[in-house]
């Protein structure tokens, strides 16, 4: 016999009656590794951190991000990288500068050219990091000197997180139709959802029935 | 302008896209990994919506109201191919109809923005965008699978063969066909279908798949003049149980 | 969504005796001056515990509350209702989704979270062991269970943990979409024709029992408690959670005209809290062990969904990747 269930999708499933088995622990890399996604509110906004996904490889991760992380509210585009791809410094206080802070290392390597970098800043614990600019240096920590000279002015900055551009992924400019629909469904908005008339209509008219 | 053409042409569009909608919808909370689960859902929810933006269009040509149309016909009333009902299988033919169907309609998408009915180009000026993103994800899919590994390339290869006499059937042609393409209002179904075999093509290229042979696939006609697989009719018992205990109420 | 019935029981982390007194003090300082405690901050073994637990319970929830309401997505009626129902139970597991990687950041892997989950190892809310007989049901959840879950995660999202308030801040603005697209249909059915009032009546009847359950048993206070209070990790009692919940929704039950079925839920007016008949917690504590009317096949859902979805992750892992937890 196989599992009836009120779910008819369910019940298709053809599962075997009863309690399953217990599963092998999952092997490791079963989900994957992680990317991080970075979403643009508007033309002209700073990319800012919306959170990770599972995926296999970037493209896959741009497909995951994208309905993940921008199926609400107005995107105009959005950035992909892989977790191991970006360079974190500590975290400090919310009232100080992480610039101030740290003592930069010597670099482990250098590139032979001068390579772009992005550079994301932390304002404060609890909020998410944002896209302050882009640096030319030959490694993470000469990046990160430049950040300070051209970023790290105004504190406080609780953390910055430093990555090359070329391991960014970047929805196209011509990509953007992908998301001009988004503000018209409004289906998946709680403002949709107007319900005081027909309470009021209901109310009124049980009131007339009782008195 | 023949509305009976209009008609017909925005009954398979709808039609097709609240089936397809349907069947994906069915994989919400079972999907392969969690975030593929959530832009399956994705997509499910806009077909549905681009039914219902088909539907409307029906309704301001004096069709009734959109729920009534989806939600109370039988079977032998529904224009929709017969790839989009059939049943889901699993996650490789899935994967294969979405990147079958959604390629072509992609194409309907592009073809419609430009027709000489102004009501269908709007919509599909404004959807395909939506659509654009479903391609994107099948594509992405096929390539990354379709070259993977042995179990997955004979998974996809199985189904691919399974699947393609349905989608020929896709582009069954109406009656209207040549009234249709003769007015600008849609390009018809053997255009489509020529511009769909070469996109197809070329993913299908960049994998270990191997396209069958469509000069010697019968294609599964009969859909667009209400002929159905016994897959249809269940599925719209089911859409519409919940509905039909009271019709006429607010729901 | 997500209530509490956090048993926040002592473990062999409660001796803080162990950790260093100058780091702690400085996590302690930390969050008396209301900074949040990121990933890559020291904490104590206590904390990260457990906020695993919680936050990893939290994902859990989510993911098998997508299966009652999955129910009817199917099956709901009409256009307006057929599309939120998917856009509310996928925003479940991207709820879930969110919740796994904040857990991450705290160093359980998702495949570990999984296979518990799955071999019953963790917990996951109740209430979601109790089966959705019919649309109604479907509409109370949406909105009755997700209020509650709302008034829990308001609360945890000022909690101390950066990812899990980044997180929970998320899924409240999307749990109150789905609080009133709950409320809406159940207004729908209350107002409607008498069959669906019927049916509306006997989904809240069916379901207040568990809901009373959902915030959990009365706090036992103890030390360990205090502990977890002051770091911000439980943020509500239980009870506080479930007389918020009361005061907020009674009424707007009792004016659709429904019936609440417990008669002695009144609000005391002297001392300002509802009174209602204690839950059956034996009947609570049986489910949540297991033998409930649904664990089975929730878990059996789960499992097949992971093994049928096993192909896909194997074709496309690589096995030269490098696992890193998420940074935030």
């Amino acid at each position: 016999m196989s599992l009836k269930s009120l779910d008819p999708r369910v019940t298709r499933l053809n599962l075997p009656e009863g309690e399953a088995p217990a599963i092998e622990p999952k092997q490791e890399l079963d989900q994957f590794e992680t990317y991080e996604a970075f979403h643009q509110k508007k033309d002209g906004a700073a990319h800012t951190y919306v959170g990770p996904v599972h995926a296999p490889n970037e493209d896959v991760a741009f497909l995951f991000a994208k309905e993940q992380y921008s199926r609400r509210f107005t995107c105009v585009g959005l950035w992909i990288v892989r977790t191991e791809h970006i360079q974190v410094t500590p975290y400090v206080g919310d009232q100080e500068n992480v610039y101030d802070m740290m003592r930069v290392e010597e670099p482990t390597e250098r590139s032979e050219e001068v390579e772009a970098y992005e550079i994301f800043h932390l304002k404060k614990r609890g909020k998410a990091h944002a896209h302050v600019g882009r640096v030319m240096a030959t490694s993470y920590q000469e990046a990160l000197q430049e950040a300070r000279k051209q970023f790290g002015e105004k504190g406080p900055i609780v953390n910055v997180w430093v990555m090359k551009s070329k391991h960014v992924l970047q929805s196209a400019e011509e990509d953007k139709d992908m998301w001009t629909t988004i503000p018209e469904k409004k289906y998946r908005e709680a403002i949709a959802y107007k319900v005081m008339d027909k309470i009021t209509k209901y109310k009124e008219e049980h009131k007339t029935t009782a008195s | 302008m023949n509305e009976l053409a209009i008609k017909d042409l925005l009954y398979k569009l709808a039609d097709d896209q609240l089936i397809l909608g349907h069947r994906n919808s069915e994989w919400t909370g079972f999907g392969p990994i969690l975030e593929e689960d959530i832009a399956f859902s994705s997509m499910a929810q806009d077909k549905i919506g681009h039914s219902l933006a088909f539907y409307t269009l029906l309704q301001d040509l004096g069709e009734t109201d959109p729920d009534t149309v989806a939600f109370t016909r039988n079977a032998n009333q529904f224009h929709n191919s017969q790839l989009v009902e059939l049943p889901n299988g699993e996650y490789d033919f899935s994967l294969i109809r979405h990147f079958l169907y959604d390629n072509a309609e992609i194409i309907r998408f592009e073809m419609l923005s430009q027709s000489s009915y102004e009501p269908i180009a709007k919509v599909t000026t404004k959807l395909k965008g939506e659509v654009k993103y479903h391609v994107l994800h099948a594509n992405t899919w096929i390539k990354n699978l379709g070259s993977s590994t042995e179990e997955a390339i004979l998974r996809l290869q199985s189904s691919l063969t399974e699947a393609i006499p349905y989608a020929l059937g896709m582009f069954e042609t109406s009656k209207f066909e040549q009234e249709l393409i003769e007015s600008g209002v849609y390009a018809g179904e053997e255009a489509v279908k020529a511009e769909w075999l070469e996109r197809i093509q070329a993913v299908i290229e960049k994998t270990d798949l191997k396209l069958p042979d469509l000069n010697t696939t019968e294609p599964k006609f009969g859909g667009r003049n209400g002929e159905h697989t016994e897959h249809l009719q269940p599925l719209l018992d089911e859409m519409a149980e919940v509905f039909k205990i009271d019709p006429t109420a607010e729901w | 969504m997500y209530g509490g019935g956090n048993v926040f029981e002592a473990t062999k982390f409660d001796n803080l005796q162990t950790e260093d007194p100058a780091k702690l003090a400085e996590f302690e300082a930390r969050i008396a001056r209301g900074e949040k405690i990121e990933p890559k901050d020291w904490m104590p073994e206590l904390y990260r515990k457990q906020l695993i637990r919680m936050i990893e319970q939290h994902a859990h929830s989510e993911i098998i509350g997508a299966l009652p309401e999955g129910t009817w997505i199917t099956r709901a009626p009409g256009f307006r209702r057929k599309m939120a129902q998917m856009a509310k139970v996928q925003d479940e597991v991207g709820h879930a989704q969110l919740l796994y990687s904040a857990a991450e950041t705290l160093g359980k892997t998702r495949e570990q979270m999984l296979t518990d989950l799955i071999n019953g190892k963790s917990k996951y809310s109740n209430v979601f062991n109790y089966p959705a007989f019919t649309w109604a049901d479907s509409n109370i959840i949406s909105w009755l269970i997700d209020a509650g879950a709302i008034v829990n995660q308001m609360a945890n999202a000022k909690g101390s943990y950066g990812p899990y308030s980044r997180a929970l801040e998320r899924i409240c603005a999307e749990e109150a979409f789905h609080l009133k697209y709950g409320h809406d249909a159940v207004v729908h059915m209350a107002t409607g024709s008498s069959k669906q009032r019927e049916m509306i009546q006997a989904a809240l009847n069916r379901w207040w029992p568990p809901i009373m359950t959902f915030f959990g048993p009365s706090d036992k206070m103890s030390t360990h408690t205090e502990t977890l209070m002051r770091w911000k990790v439980k943020m509500a009692s239980n009870d506080e959670c479930r007389q918020q919940f009361l005061d907020m929704y009674v009424p707007k039950i009792w004016e659709l005209g429904l019936t609440v079925p417990d008669p002695k839920l009144k609000k005391n007016m002297e001392t300002g809290q509802w009174e209602y008949t204690e839950p059956d917690w034996d009947e609570f504590k049986r489910v949540i062990n297991g033998d409930g009317p649904c664990n089975a096949e929730r878990l059996a859902v789960r499992r097949t969904a992971e093994e049928r979805g096993a192909w896909v992750r194997r074709a496309l892992l690589n096995p030269k990747a490098k696992y890193v937890k998420p940074l935030a």
